[in-house]
């Protein structure tokens, strides 16, 4: 009889949580509470929760709304994307790059915000042009402004006797002029290019960020065609671009196909030890940095030229997600997150261009000439179809011909015929 | 229905409940998704054998089978090996307090999570640890090369699950050996047999149905590493460390192509079934030949 009951009990507490697990989440719904709104960000600088997130509580007070900021590791953002807003879970702001956005558009999971746009916001938020793609104004310009630089290392460069490069052949020339062991140990421990093709804690699309879309872009070529139903990356000037990233390797670190991009960077040219690295204009501008390395000598270049200049400037972008309840309150939101107010404050903890007309230019006067003078030399990447997956693979192949293991030829044509295969299958899926 | 058959229905109800939801019904939804297109965020659309027909051109996912079968060729022979000897060295010592010690010791790793054994494991190949560098410039390798070339990543992970999993199956051959009589080792010693051939003639035959469990339990093991890798080497780099796992997680969470995915995973669990189905019929006449 005890052990009837006891299974009986123990199937009904199998039933009852089976039950709980699928019950839909009604409680909380109380009519009397403050609405809440539900923002993800990726983490924006060293510390978004204690320099960002504080900024958005008088809208919070003007608006008698909650504000419930989420930071999303890039590790696993566009995961947490995609499982949260297949459960209906997602937010109601959310933060993209170009690369994730056909996916979400395609899928009706952000919402076209042109509607809630007025001539005044177009002439107030000067970016805003930039989050037009696919039929609509799907992206709020968010952080941008910052595009990947070539930085140098002044002192080095006085001690060769060389100035800021301008071409390739500049760049090429001071890089193995620069490698050397400066110590008279018989090892080298000066390089000519801090680089790193170990994309780390990041997505691995930032080492084409770091290192391939400039180069690429330098040549004149690009990754989509422009009906973005094929790939044209593998073309004589592509592989050009390859070719020379290669080229490069005797003058970088020993191990910089185990060394994280951002190390080098931070360890290897913040330590003195190499002429060049590829990072985003706001890298040295970081306290971290600033602090651990106060007397570094750097300057900059916006853009390397070989047929033409070109870097890569990202335009993340804040979106209106299509399940929001409170749309209009939502944009509002937006608006108020990318507007002066918020913005001058935060630029002034932590460096980043202005968003709007109304934000005044607040970082270091030597890098303002990449927002006025040098404005024309970076750009965003083209919003195709199956950016992530192709870019993924690509920045594989970028690995793969770094190490050694392929050829710039062989590892652009697997990686477009990989693209073209994914990109046949998408348009075949529309037709 | 008899009675007894009821009660006993009712005994098995919980866990068949649990089984059918979790994993029958799961597999089920793999199955039926392995035939549609699928990024999670719309509606699937079928689109017939589509998805396996494209494994079959997929050079990444014939990267990632071999990648998962290298991993097997390098863990399972020498964590058995390993197992083994270190099991039988634990248990000739068992009442010594070395002995005990080590039991413990070499468990340690079993509880840690894998994303803490990875990123650990990260931390000193990258890290530019003297003594760690020092150590392996003994046998001239660089350490912070390691993880930078295809071939060595993949080595690296598979000690990596070595290292991890090692007191796990030392433990259970432990418990074998002690199950050994210790009769048969007392005549063996009065018909002179070494140590050696006491270890060859009697060890070993004994331990014959655990060390086909070892084999099974550590090749289904290899075929399923992720999280490791996840940690390690994030797949990387050129997709050296891209096991089946992972290429089916990528697929799904990071190019959003759950159709796609699914059907490598189903790939994936056709060669777990095989072997689950072979270690039962292993097992079963090693169990009869006793």
């Amino acid at each position: 009889m005890k052990k009837k009951v006891v299974s009986l009990l123990l199937c009904f507490v199998l039933a009852a949580g089976l039950m709980a697990g699928c019950q839909s989440k009604t409680e909380g719904k109380d009519s009397g509470k403050k609405e809440t709104l539900s923002v993800w960000l990726p983490p924006l600088d060293d510390n978004t929760e204690k320099n960002y997130v504080p900024l958005l509580d008088a809208f919070e007070k003007e608006n008698n709304c909650e504000i419930d900021v989420q930071l999303i590791p890039w590790g696993s953002y566009e995961e947490k994307y995609l499982t949260a807003i297949n459960a209906g879970k997602g937010p109601d702001i959310g933060y993209m790059y170009a690369e994730m956005f056909p996916t979400y558009i395609d899928a009706g999971a952000v919402a076209n915000m042109e509607k809630y746009l007025s001539k005044e916001d177009y002439e107030e938020y000067i970016y805003l042009k930039s989050g037009q793609m696919m039929g609509g104004t799907y992206g709020f310009p968010f952080v941008t402004g910052v595009p990947f630089i070539m930085y140098y290392n002044q002192d080095i460069l006085d001690s060769i006797g060389e100035k800021a490069p301008e071409t390739w052949e500049d760049f090429k020339r001071i890089c193995e002029k620069a490698t050397k062991d400066t110590d008279g140990d018989g090892q080298i421990d000066q390089y000519g290019y801090a680089a790193g093709f170990n994309s780390g804690d990041m997505s691995p699309l930032y080492l084409l960020n770091s290192y391939y879309y400039s180069l690429l872009w330098q040549t004149g070529s690009d990754i989509y065609n422009d009906d973005l139903k094929s790939v044209k990356f593998n073309n004589k000037t592509g592989i050009e671009a390859v070719e020379y990233l290669k080229s490069l390797a005797p003058y970088m670190p020993k191990d910089y196909m185990s060394l994280a991009s951002a190390d080098a960077f931070s360890n290897v040219f913040g330590g003195g030890h190499a002429a060049f690295a590829s990072a985003r204009s706001k890298q040295a501008e970081s306290e971290s940095f600033q602090k651990t390395y106060p007397n570094l000598n750097w300057n900059y270049v916006t853009s390397l030229k070989n047929k033409q200049y070109g870097t890569f400037g990202a335009v993340d972008s804040l979106t209106l997600m299509s399940a929001c309840k409170n749309k209009e309150l939502a944009m509002k939101l937006i608006k108020y997150m990318a507007g002066p107010k918020v913005m001058t404050a935060y630029h002034k903890i932590s460096f980043g261009a202005p968003l709007t007309k109304n934000e005044p230019y607040q970082g270091n006067q030597k890098m303002e000439r990449i927002l006025t003078s040098d404005r024309g030399k970076w750009r965003q990447l083209q919003v195709g179809p199956c950016g992530s997956d192709i870019l993924s693979n690509l920045s594989s192949q970028l690995q793969a011909v770094m190490s050694g293991k392929s050829t710039a030829k062989k590892a652009l044509d697997d990686a477009a015929d990989y693209a073209n295969g994914l990109l046949d299958e998408y348009w075949a899926g529309k037709e | 229905m008899r009675k007894g058959t009821i009660r006993a229905y009712g005994y098995v109800m919980p866990i068949a409940v649990i089984l059918i939801v979790f994993v029958v019904v799961s597999v089920g939804i793999s199955l039926i998704l392995s035939f549609t297109q699928y990024n999670i965020l719309s509606p699937p659309r079928l689109n017939g054998l589509s998805n396996y027909k494209r494994i079959l051109t997929d050079t990444k996912f014939a990267t990632a089978m071999a990648n998962t079968l290298k991993i097997m060729i390098y863990v399972v022979p020498l964590q058995t090996v390993l197992s083994v000897g270190v099991a039988a060295l634990i248990a000739s010592r068992k009442n010594t307090i070395l002995g005990k010690l080590a039991g413990i010791v070499i468990f340690i790793p079993v509880l840690s999570s894998s994303a803490v054994v990875g990123t650990l494991w990260k931390a000193i190949l990258t890290g530019h640890i003297a003594a760690i560098d020092s150590f392996f410039s003994l046998f001239g390798v660089q350490t912070s090369m390691l993880l930078g070339d295809a071939d060595t990543a993949l080595l690296v992970v598979a000690m990596v699950m070595v290292w991890k999993s090692l007191g796990y199956y030392t433990v259970i051959n432990i418990a074998a050996l002690t199950g050994i009589s210790p009769n048969y080792y007392e005549a063996a010693k009065a018909d002179g047999a070494g140590r050696w051939q006491r270890f060859c003639h009697i060890t070993l035959p004994m331990l014959k149905p655990t060390l086909i469990l070892d084999v099974f339990l550590g090749i289904i093991a290899s075929l399923q590493c992720f999280d490791i890798i996840y940690n390690l080497t994030g797949g990387g780099p050129a997709n050296g460390t891209t096991t089946l796992v992972f290429y089916a997680y990528e697929l799904c969470f990071k190019s959003s192509r759950a159709g796609y995915a699914m059907a490598v995973a189903n790939v994936l669990l056709l060669l777990l079934l095989i072997m689950a189905a072979a270690q039962k019929r292993f097992m079963k006449r090693e169990v009869s030949q006793i």
